[in-house]
């Protein structure tokens, strides 16, 4: 691997992470009012002594450029300040919500991939059938859903009318005696991943659809069929390894758009990760922890575009990190 | 379906939209936020689709409804595609140091996911339907920047331009009577597309309780009927029409999107039946 082009790649995430930083951190605290305000409406003018005190204690009084280098400093630290909503550090509070948010978004991931991969890559391949058009309009269909939609659909029909499963939260009540049991749990995230899901496969399929398509013209698989391949070996072991590896970067580039889905899926299920924190978040403007929350996201996002440069070369030889890329 | 009659089904519906907008206020007797009968009453022949909780007409509400959503995509996508096609085709057309700096600058931004930043930048703003839709046409803007780029890139190097240059035609003649009528169809395309996702997210932000407080939209009226029992006391025909509305409006972008690729990218047509 290349050892310049490496320094680029993480000299560029650095630069997105800052970038980030300074953009959040000045948009929040743009915002109309401050936190005291929107606790304590009235402090300010009956007491002022506590609400300076407040004040200082939070670092509200300090000047603008101030908290900026200081929260910037704090970030590298690690120390991303405290929740005015949970009184906890903001770290702590979005560790604990990333694990919950991970339980939906990691299986549902796995799930749009595996899913999206093997419907295009048939679809695709029998470009133009009967078959493929089916599928295709259907997937239009499926993807021009909201995820906010689906949920809510999944809720009322497997939740509410036929009464299959929970209609939110993580776990049941008799969770308080008997302790968080993990079948209970799934059983709670199986309509939250189902729509997460199901909102994210149609992005993966026609990817993975057009990817298919460009290999069934390649000269490769015209020798493989004049071998005498049957159709299946042909797609099997030549185009769809072929077809495949544009779909790397591709599912880097998703993780945004799963992250925007999941504020709406979980706000629905009442599903404690963070998306409903950064709706929690926003609704009480807690600067600190939104500020954290958009931070996570970056960072999510920037690690997974990482990953997808480095893992290029390994799942195909023929690049070299480095060289045209 | 085909192209074309997927083409021609989305244009219909998207029409009926923009006629029931148009009309809404000839359509339905009622104000959309006047109390114009009992609370949670049934549909019945004078409120078809029965009341709200508030005894608001809830046909009207839905009619009305559209007008806000309509806006927020048409709107936001006109803004990101103008904004796209403008700074795609200064960015490629000077090439240099501008191109550089532009680029770099998508690079950074392209990482930053912008839903969060849009929730943040829509609270920092008041929600207001084109403060929504101002938001996410500069936001969006920067995703297609890249994909016009490389349009613009590919034409600069074309012999008309090299023709118009000989001339003596100006950058900005060339850029606006050369190279622009040939960058369109694709704008049209990417258009389409941004105006479904907008209009989605728009909605989205309405049920996320960051729709415009002064206006009707679908999103805040699926939030209502949502946690203010419409869910909970099985009123179907409360929760689930804005619902319908949003979905079937999307697909008949999705359809029209989908049909209008074929004229810009004919190797399209020769793939078969498709």
């Amino acid at each position: 691997m290349n050892a310049e082009y490496l320094m680029r790649r993480v000299f560029y995430s650095l630069l997105a992470f800052m970038v980030s930083v300074t953009l959040t951190f000045v948009l929040l605290h743009l915002m109309p009012g401050d936190y005291l305000h929107s606790i304590l409406p009235y402090l300010a003018e009956k007491n002022p002594d506590a609400a300076r005190m407040f004040r200082e204690q939070f670092g509200l009084n300090r000047s603008i450029s101030e908290q900026y280098f200081l929260y910037m400093a704090n970030v590298i630290r690690g120390n991303w300040g405290y929740s005015f909503l949970y009184g906890q550090p903001v770290l702590a509070i979005i560790g604990e919500k990333l694990r919950w948010t991970l339980v939906i978004l990691f299986p549902s991931t796995v799930l749009s991939i595996i899913i999206g991969m093997a419907v295009g890559a048939y679809s695709g391949w029998k470009n133009g059938s009967k078959t493929d058009l089916s599928v295709l309009n259907f997937m239009i269909f499926v993807g021009a859903v909201p995820s906010y939609w689906w949920a809510m659909l999944f809720i009322l029909i497997f939740g509410f009318h036929l009464n299959l499963f929970p209609l939110g939260g993580y776990v049941s009540i008799d969770a308080l005696e008997n302790g968080v049991c993990i079948f209970d749990v799934l059983r709670h995230a199986a309509l939250p991943i189902a729509a997460l899901t199901i909102s994210s496969v149609p992005g993966t399929y026609y990817l993975m659809r057009n990817s298919t398509l460009q290999t069934t013209g390649e000269e490769y698989v015209l020798t493989a069929r004049s071998k005498g391949l049957t159709e299946m070996e042909v797609l099997r072991h030549h185009a769809l390894k072929n077809a495949m590896l544009p779909m790397v970067t591709v599912i880097a580039l998703e993780l945004a758009q799963m992250i925007t889905g999941s504020v709406f899926v979980e706000t629905i299920f009442s599903w404690p990760g963070l998306g409903l924190l950064t709706f929690e978040a926003l609704r009480v403007r807690d600067l600190p922890l939104l500020q954290g929350i958009f931070l996570i996201d970056t960072l999510m996002v920037i690690l997974a575009n990482i990953a997808a440069d480095f893992s290029y070369p390994l799942i195909d030889p023929r690049v070299k990190v480095g060289e045209n890329v | 379906m085909s192209r074309k009659s997927a083409f021609s089904v989305g244009l219909l519906v998207l029409g009926a939209y923009i006629l029931a907008a148009i009309l809404s206020s000839f359509i339905t007797p009622y104000s959309p936020t006047g109390l114009v009968g009992r609370p949670l009453d049934d549909p019945s022949e004078a409120h078809l689709l029965g009341t709200n909780d508030l005894g608001q007409d809830i046909f009207s509400r839905l009619l009305y409804g559209t007008r806000a959503t309509l806006i927020i995509g048409l709107l936001g996508a006109l803004l990101s595609v103008s904004v796209s096609t403008f700074v795609g085709l200064v960015s490629a057309y000077y090439g240099g140091g501008i191109d550089e700096v532009i680029t770099r600058s998508v690079d950074v931004m392209m990482t930053i996911p912008t839903f969060p930043l849009l929730l943040v930048l829509t609270i920092f703003f008041a929600p207001s339907i084109f403060v929504i839709s101002g938001l996410m046409g500069v936001l969006g803007g920067t995703q297609g920047i890249r994909i016009i780029r490389s349009q613009v890139l590919s034409l600069v190097e074309a012999n008309f331009v090299y023709g118009a240059k000989a001339i003596g035609a100006g950058d900005l003649r060339i850029m606006t009577r050369h190279i622009l009528p040939n960058v369109l169809p694709l704008a049209t395309v990417k258009f389409v597309f941004a105006a479904q996702r907008y209009m989605l997210m728009g909605v989205g932000l309405g049920f996320l309780g960051l729709g415009d407080p002064s206006v009707v939209d679908w999103g805040q009226m699926i939030s209502r009927a949502y946690y203010n029992g419409g869910f909970a006391l099985g009123l179907w025909w409360w929760l689930i029409p804005p619902g319908i509305a949003v979905t079937l409006l999307s697909v008949a972008l999705a359809l029209l999107g989908y049909g209008l690729e074929e004229e810009i990218d004919p190797r399209l047509k020769r793939s078969a039946a498709i």
